[in-house]
C-alpha cells in the first residue's frame, strides 16, 4: 500500500476509535480551547484600542499642535490662529471660510455612575464657525447644540451612559460658573467621554490665551504636503502638522504596546499549558493503542504512516478547541466595554484575531503530537503483541 | 509515614506521565501568580503611596490649569504646613521628537526635597542648588541617552524664551530616583527661578505646589485648610494626597478583574479537566496492583487517601514550583508594567487553591480505586 493510503485509512481508524477515549479527547480540545480562547479575548483589548482611535479618523483631516507636542500638551496662540486658518491646501466651508476647528482642551472631574470613582474626562472648548461641517462624524442625539457665549455645554452618549449629572437641563460648576447641559451627541460610534462648549467663553472661564491645537479638513489628502511646507517654512510660529490618523496612534501607541504584550504573554503560557495537557493525553492514547499499533505494524503498515496519522489526529483535535475558543471569547467578551487608565473602549473580536487562534491552535497541535507520534512509530511490534 | 513509599511509587509509575501533570500545574500557577500579583501588587503600590504628600492644583483642573507662584507665601503659612515648594511641568524632547522627557521645575530651597518623593544623593542636591542651569536626571533617563555628570545637554520645549527659540540647555550635575510609581519615569529636574526667568509666556505660574504636612495623620484637615484659605477667590484650589491620586488612577486596573477572573478560571478549568481524565486513565491501568494493594488488607478508605495523597504531592509540587516561577518573572515584568509585586497572600493563596484543585481532581479517581472490587479487578477486568 502507498504512503498515503495507509495514512488515510489509519487515520480513519483513530477517529473511529476517538468514543473509547472520550476523556484524554475532550482534554485536548478543552485545553485548546481555553488557551485560544484567553489569547483572542487579550489580544481582543488591542484590537478595540486601535479601533476606538482610529474612528472616525480621515485621510482628508490633519491636526496642528505645538511643535513636539504629546497629548493636549500643546499650545497654539491665539494671535497665530489667522495664520492657520490660512495655511494652504484646507478646505473651503459653504459660507466660505476655511474649515478649520480650534480647540481648547481642559480636564474636568466626573463621577462614575455604579461605583462612584473620579475620572478625569476633556472639556473641549471648539471655535463655533464650521463647526459641522468640519466635524461630520458629529450627530446630536437630543436636545440642541450650546450657543456662542453662553455658559452651554454638550456631553457624548458614553458620558452620559457612565458619568453622574450629563443629564439634559443638568447644571455643573466649572470655573466659577454654573455650565448646563443642553445636549447629547455622538461621535462616529466612539466610547469616548467628551463635552464640548464654546471655546471663547470656555478660555475666558480659564484665563486662557491659548487654544490647545486646531484640526483642519484638506481639500485631499495630497494638499498635507503643501500644508507642512507652508507650515515649516514659518518657523516662528513652533507649531507642526500630523495626520489624524497618525497624531491619534501615536496617542495610544504605549498602551497598546503593552496590551498586546499582556495578550501574547498570558497566551503563550496557557498554550504551554495546553501543549503538555496534549503531549499526555495523546501518549495514553498510543499507549491504549500499543497492539492495535503493533498488529497495523505487523501486517505492513509504515512506522513513518503511523506517525504521521498521530501528528495529524493531533492538529484535527486542536481544531473543534481553536473553533470553540474562538466563539466563546467572541460570545463572552465582544463588545465588552472596559476602560484602562480612563481610556474606554469595546473588546473586539475580528476576523483576523480568529485566524491567529486558528494558527495557535494548530501550532499546539503540531507540537503537542510530535512526541507522541515518535512514540507510536517505535513501538516495537514483537513485545507490544506478546503483551497482555 | 509508612504509606510514603507507596505514594511515590505510585507517582513513578509512569514518570512522563507525572512529569507531565507537574509541568502543567506549574505553568498554570505560574500564571496565576502573575496575574494575582498583578491585582494585589497594584493595591499594595495605592497603599505604600504617600499620604503626607499633599499637591494643591486649581480647582478649575487637574494640572492643566497655571496658578500664581504668589500662592506659595499663604500657602506656607497654613498651620501643619512643613515645607511648600512650587512645581512646574512640562515636557521636553531631545534630539528627536519621539524622545521625550517629561521636566519637572522646581524651587531648590532648604529642605526642598522633603516635599517629593525623590531620594538625591545630598551632594547632588548641594550641586542643583548651586547652578541654575542645573539639572537632576532620573537614573533611567540617563543610562538610556548615555548622558553624564557635567554634560550640556540641548532639549527642546514647547515653551519659548526671551528671544523667541525653543531651544533650552541644561547641565547635569547629578542623577535621582522617585519611589512613586504615579511618577513619570523619564523625568529630569530643573531650577523653577532659571526657568520661569527664561521664559516668554505665563511667567509667574505654577502647575501646582507640592505640600509635606508636619504630621502625616494632619494630612486631610492641612488640605482642607489649603483650600479653604483660597475659597471664593480667583484661584480656589483642590489639595490632595498622592494616596488619594494613587487610589483613582489605579482605580482603572479594576476594570481588568473581570478579564483577570476569567483567564484564571480558564487556566483552572483547562487544569481540571486534563488532570481528571489523566488520573482517571492512570487507576484503570492500575486496575490489578490497587486489587493486590486491597487484597493483601488496605480499607476502601485507605486506598481513597492514597490515590488523594498523590494528586496533592503533584500539585502541591508544580503549585510551589509555579509560584516560585511567577516571583522571578515579576521582576522583569515590573519593568514594563508598574506596580507589579507578589505578596505572601497570593502565595497562600495559590496553595490553598492549589489544594482545591489537587482534591476536586482526584476525587473520581480515588472513588474509582476505592470502589474497586477485588475479585473482579484481580480477574483482569478494568474499573468500571
Amino acid at each position: 500500500m502507498s504512503f498515503s493510503r495507509q495514512f488515510l485509512s489509519l487515520l480513519r481508524l483513530s477517529l473511529s476509535g476517538m468514543g473509547a477515549r472520550l476523556g484524554a479527547v475532550l482534554t485536548i480540545i478543552v485545553g485548546v480551547t481555553c488557551a485560544v480562547g484567553v489569547l483572542v479575548a487579550m489580544l481582543a483589548m488591542g484590537s478595540g484600542a486601535r479601533r476606538e482611535v482610529l474612528a472616525g479618523a480621515r485621510d482628508d483631516r490633519i491636526v496642528v499642535v505645538s511643535h513636539g507636542a504629546s497629548g493636549i500638551q500643546s499650545n497654539i496662540p491665539r494671535d497665530a490662529a489667522e495664520t492657520v486658518r490660512d495655511l494652504p491646501g484646507i478646505k473651503k466651508g459653504s459660507d466660505g471660510k476655511p474649515l478649520v476647528v480650534f480647540q481648547s482642551v481642559v480636564l474636568i472631574e466626573a463621577h462614575r455612575r455604579v461605583t462612584g470613582t473620579r475620572i478625569f474626562f476633556p472639556l473641549v472648548g471648539v471655535t463655533a464657525a464650521p463647526f459641522t461641517e468640519a466635524l461630520p462624524e458629529l450627530r446630536l442625539t437630543q436636545g440642541r447644540t450650546f450657543r456662542p457665549g453662553l455658559y452651554e455645554l454638550i456631553a457624548s452618549d458614553p458620558c452620559v451612559r457612565q458619568y453622574t449629572g450629563f443629564g439634559i437641563g443638568d447644571k455643573r460648576a466649572i470655573g466659577g460658573a454654573d455650565w448646563t447641559i443642553v445636549g447629547h451627541f455622538v461621535q462616529g460610534d466612539t466610547q469616548q467621554c467628551a463635552v464640548l462648549a464654546d471655546a471663547e467663553i470656555l478660555m475666558s472661564t480659564f484665563h486662557s490665551n491659548t487654544y490647545t491645537r486646531a484640526t483642519a479638513t484638506l481639500r485631499s489628502p495630497a494638499d498635507y504636503a503643501i500644508l507642512q511646507r507652508a507650515l515649516d517654512a514659518n518657523p516662528a510660529l513652533h507649531l507642526e502638522v500630523r495626520h489624524e490618523r497618525d497624531d491619534r496612534e501615536e496617542g495610544i501607541r504605549q498602551l497598546n504596546a503593552l496590551l498586546d504584550f499582556a495578550a501574547y504573554f498570558v497566551g503563550s503560557i496557557m498554550a504551554i499549558g495546553a501543549t503538555l495537557g496534549a503531549v499526555n493525553s495523546l501518549y495514553s492514547i498510543v499507549d491504549s493503542r500499543r497492539r492495535e499499533i503493533a498488529t497495523l505494524r505487523a501486517i505492513g503498515f509504515g512506522s513513518g504512516a503511523v506517525a504521521t496519522a498521530i501528528l495529524c489526529e493531533s492538529i484535527l483535535l486542536a481544531l473543534p478547541g481553536a473553533l470553540l475558543g474562538v466563539l466563546l471569547a467572541r460570545a463572552l467578551f465582544h463588545r465588552m466595554a472596559v476602560s484602562p487608565f480612563g481610556f474606554s473602549f469595546l473588546l473586539d473580536v475580528t476576523p483576523a484575531l480568529a485566524v491567529i487562534g486558528v494558527v495557535w491552535a494548530l501550532a499546539m497541535g503540531l507540537i503537542g503530537g510530535l512526541l507522541p507520534a515518535l512514540r507510536a512509530a517505535r513501538v516495537p511490534v514483537t513485545t507490544a503483541l506478546r503483551a497482555t | 509515614m509508612k504509606y510514603l513509599p507507596l505514594i511515590w511509587s505510585g507517582l513513578w509509575r509512569k514518570p512522563a506521565r507525572t512529569i507531565l501533570i507537574f509541568l502543567q500545574v506549574s505553568v498554570a500557577f505560574a500564571l496565576f501568580g502573575v496575574l494575582q500579583g498583578l491585582k494585589t501588587g497594584v493595591s499594595h503600590a495605592v497603599a505604600a503611596a504617600r499620604a503626607d504628600l499633599l499637591l494643591v492644583h486649581s480647582r478649575l483642573s487637574f494640572l492643566m490649569q497655571p496658578l500664581p507662584y504668589g500662592l506659595l507665601e499663604q500657602i506656607r503659612t497654613v498651620p501643619g504646613v512643613k515645607v511648600a515648594i512650587p512645581v512646574e511641568l512640562t515636557f521636553a524632547t531631545y534630539q528627536q521628537p519621539n524622545q521625550g522627557i517629561g521636566v519637572v521645575a522646581v524651587t531648590p530651597e532648604e529642605g526642598w526635597t522633603a516635599a517629593f518623593t525623590y531620594t538625591i544623593a545630598p551632594a547632588d542636591v548641594a550641586a542643583f542648588a548651586r547652578s541654575r542651569t542645573a539639572m537632576l536626571v532620573r537614573d533611567v533617563v540617563m543610562e538610556k541617552y548615555g548622558w553624564k555628570i557635567g554634560d550640556h545637554i540641548p532639549l527642546k520645549l514647547p515653551i519659548q524664551r526671551q528671544d523667541g527659540s525653543s531651544d533650552w540647555a541644561f547641565d547635569v550635575v547629578g542623577t535621582f530616583t522617585d519611589s512613586d510609581i504615579g511618577g513619570g519615569r523619564r523625568n529630569v529636574l530643573v531650577s523653577y527661578p532659571n526657568f520661569d526667568e527664561a521664559r516668554l509666556l505665563q511667567k509667574g505660574t505654577v502647575n501646582h505646589f507640592n505640600v509635606a504636612v508636619t504630621d502625616p495623620k494632619l494630612a486631610a484637615q492641612v488640605a482642607n485648610a489649603i483650600d479653604a484659605r483660597f475659597a471664593n477667590s480667583s484661584h480656589e484650589t483642590k489639595t490632595e494626597s498622592l494616596r488619594e491620586l494613587a487610589q483613582s488612577s489605579m482605580q482603572a486596573i479594576g476594570d481588568f478583574d473581570f478579564l483577570i477572573r476569567a483567564v484564571v478560571g480558564a487556566v483552572l478549568v483547562a487544569l481540571l479537566f486534563a488532570t481528571t481524565t489523566m488520573m482517571v486513565q492512570s487507576i484503570h491501568e492500575r486496575t490489578p496492583e490497587l486489587a493486590v494493594v486491597k487484597t493483601v488488607g488496605f480499607t476502601d478508605r485507605a486506598v481513597f487517601l492514597l490515590i488523594l495523597a498523590e494528586a496533592l504531592a503533584v500539585f502541591l509540587a508544580g503549585a510551589v514550583c509555579g509560584l516560585l516561577l511567577a516571583s522571578v518573572a515579576l521582576p522583569v515584568a515590573a519593568r514594563f508594567v508598574l506596580g507589579l509585586s507578589m505578596p505572601g497572600i497570593v502565595v497562600v493563596l495559590g496553595l490553598a487553591l492549589g489544594t482545591l484543585v489537587a482534591l476536586v481532581s482526584a476525587a473520581i479517581p480515588a472513588a474509582l480505586a476505592a470502589r474497586l472490587k477485588v475479585v473482579t479487578a484481580l480477574g483482569g477486568h478494568r474499573a468500571a
